[in-house]
């Protein structure tokens, strides 16, 4: 049986949200940024272990600027998955993220939602680790869009867990 | 006498005619004052001249000022082509339809004149059917050419828009359908949220020789695309057939199985729809 999921890539602008989806999906990088309006969609199959194949339909939306109830709530209906991505430089883009995800848990109960600093390359894993556990952010993974680090493995386990 | 007033004596007798000459220089410019001061006087003097200068400065600009003119514009085009395209689209559009239509009229009229000296039982039905539904049977034969073709068939989950299930009748398949799915997804989510709708639901997106008739259930959607003339009477057949499918073969388990839900889509629809 054909599977498909639904994920949907949130969090503030500039945190480098398409980076991540064209990385894992085009295994591609630009230093350029361009602004997101709306939503832009893309697939990638991914292969399961235990032989089936995904279809991960990944929706990559508009960055927001306060919170994330700004974020168009049709674009989030139906999701499998959320990824939460903030930027590990910018401390702007991680502190409304407890907020964030209460509105998250409320709103889409038994939608998971993962969350990712982005932009690992531009500092010391071990510094920024500890800073955020000191600052109470939790996260599921720190990785790098542009050097690709952990980019493939968070999604892979992603898609395990959705199809659980 | 004193010295002065002979003096005075001989000079007029001397420069009588300077003085006459003088007077009438000065009566001239009294004149021309008059004229220049009183636009009127003026521009009956000057407008003749003007008149011939303008006629001459008018033959002369193709050869003078031409070149100049042509090369301007020539670099003005080439320096802001889509400002001059989007300037002249709406121009062009008009002229094309018009075009069109007229063409449309001549080949209609072209088509009555041979089907009128060709006999078929086809022709005669089709030439009965026009004189009922008082048309000429050219308009008649055009329209069948141009009837609507399903072309695709998405059913789509409604909030997800994951793909449950697609038949296309044309052989070729290169098109990424669970793209498609989630892009008309995330365009209908848009409109629909953009508007302020309520419940209102988006129905029709047309594009060029297409049209994607859209139909709403609770937990799903019909997108169709279409090719040809999309009117009333087949969105109503279209729209019927939907309704049938979904009521007669459609339940919660097909939803599950898009493998299951497809074959029955395309054993549905594999008929001509009209």
């Amino acid at each position: 049986m054909k599977l498909s999921k639904k994920v949907v890539l949130l969090g503030h602008f500039g945190v480098g949200k398409t980076s991540l989806f064209r990385r894992f999906i085009d295994n591609e990088f630009s230093e350029e940024y361009k602004v997101t309006l709306g939503v832009q969609i893309k697939k990638k199959t991914v292969q399961l272990p235990d032989g089936r194949e995904l279809s991960m339909i990944i929706w990559d939306t508009e960055g927001h600027s306060n919170s994330i109830e700004d974020t168009r709530k049709s674009y989030l209906l139906g999701s499998h998955a959320f990824i939460y991505v903030f930027d590990v430089t910018r401390p702007e883009t991680y502190r409304t993220l407890n907020q964030d995800l209460e509105y998250l848990k409320e709103n889409y109960t038994k939608v998971p939602a993962k969350i990712l600093g982005n932009k690992l390359d531009l500092v010391n894993e071990k510094e920024i680790s500890n800073h955020l556990t000191s600052q109470n952010i939790y996260f599921d993974c720190l990785a790098s869009a542009k050097t690709n680090k952990n980019v493939q493995d968070f999604f892979s386990d992603l898609a395990k867990e959705i199809t659980k | 006498m004193e010295e002065q007033d002979k003096l005075k004596i001989l000079k007029e007798l001397l420069f009588t005619e300077e003085h006459e000459f003088a007077d009438s220089i000065a009566q001239k410019i009294e004149d021309l004052t008059k004229i220049v001061h009183q636009k009127k006087e003026l521009s009956h003097k000057v407008d003749p001249i003007i008149d011939d200068k303008l006629q001459q400065f008018v033959l002369e600009i193709p050869k003078t000022l031409g070149p100049t003119i042509t090369e301007a514009l020539r670099e003005e085009i080439k320096n802001s082509q889509d400002a001059v395209v989007e300037a002249l689209f709406p121009i062009i559009g008009k002229m094309i339809k018009k075009y069109i239509a007229h063409e449309m009229k001549l080949l209609s009229e072209n088509i009555s004149r041979k089907t009128k000296k060709a006999f078929s039982f086809k022709k005669w039905f089709r030439r009965t059917k026009a004189k009922a539904q008082g048309v000429s049977d050219g308009d008649l034969a055009i329209n069948d050419y141009a009837k609507p073709r399903l072309i695709q068939m998405f059913v789509i989950e409604k909030n997800s828009g994951i793909l449950l299930a697609d038949y296309s009748p044309l052989s070729e398949d290169t098109i990424d359908k669970e793209m498609i799915a989630g892009m008309l997804t995330a365009i209908k989510s848009f409109v629909e949220d953009a508007f302020h709708g309520g419940d209102q639901n988006l129905e029709l997106i047309e594009y060029e020789l297409y049209t994607i008739h859209i139909q709403n259930f609770y937990s799903y959607y019909v997108a169709a695309v279409i090719s040809g003339a999309y009117n009333m009477m087949f969105k109503e057949v279209l729209e019927d057939q939907i309704i049938d499918f979904a009521k007669n073969n459609i339940s919660s388990k097909d939803l599950k199985d898009s493998i299951l839900f497809t074959k029955k889509l395309k054993k549905y629809f594999a008929d001509e729809i009209v």
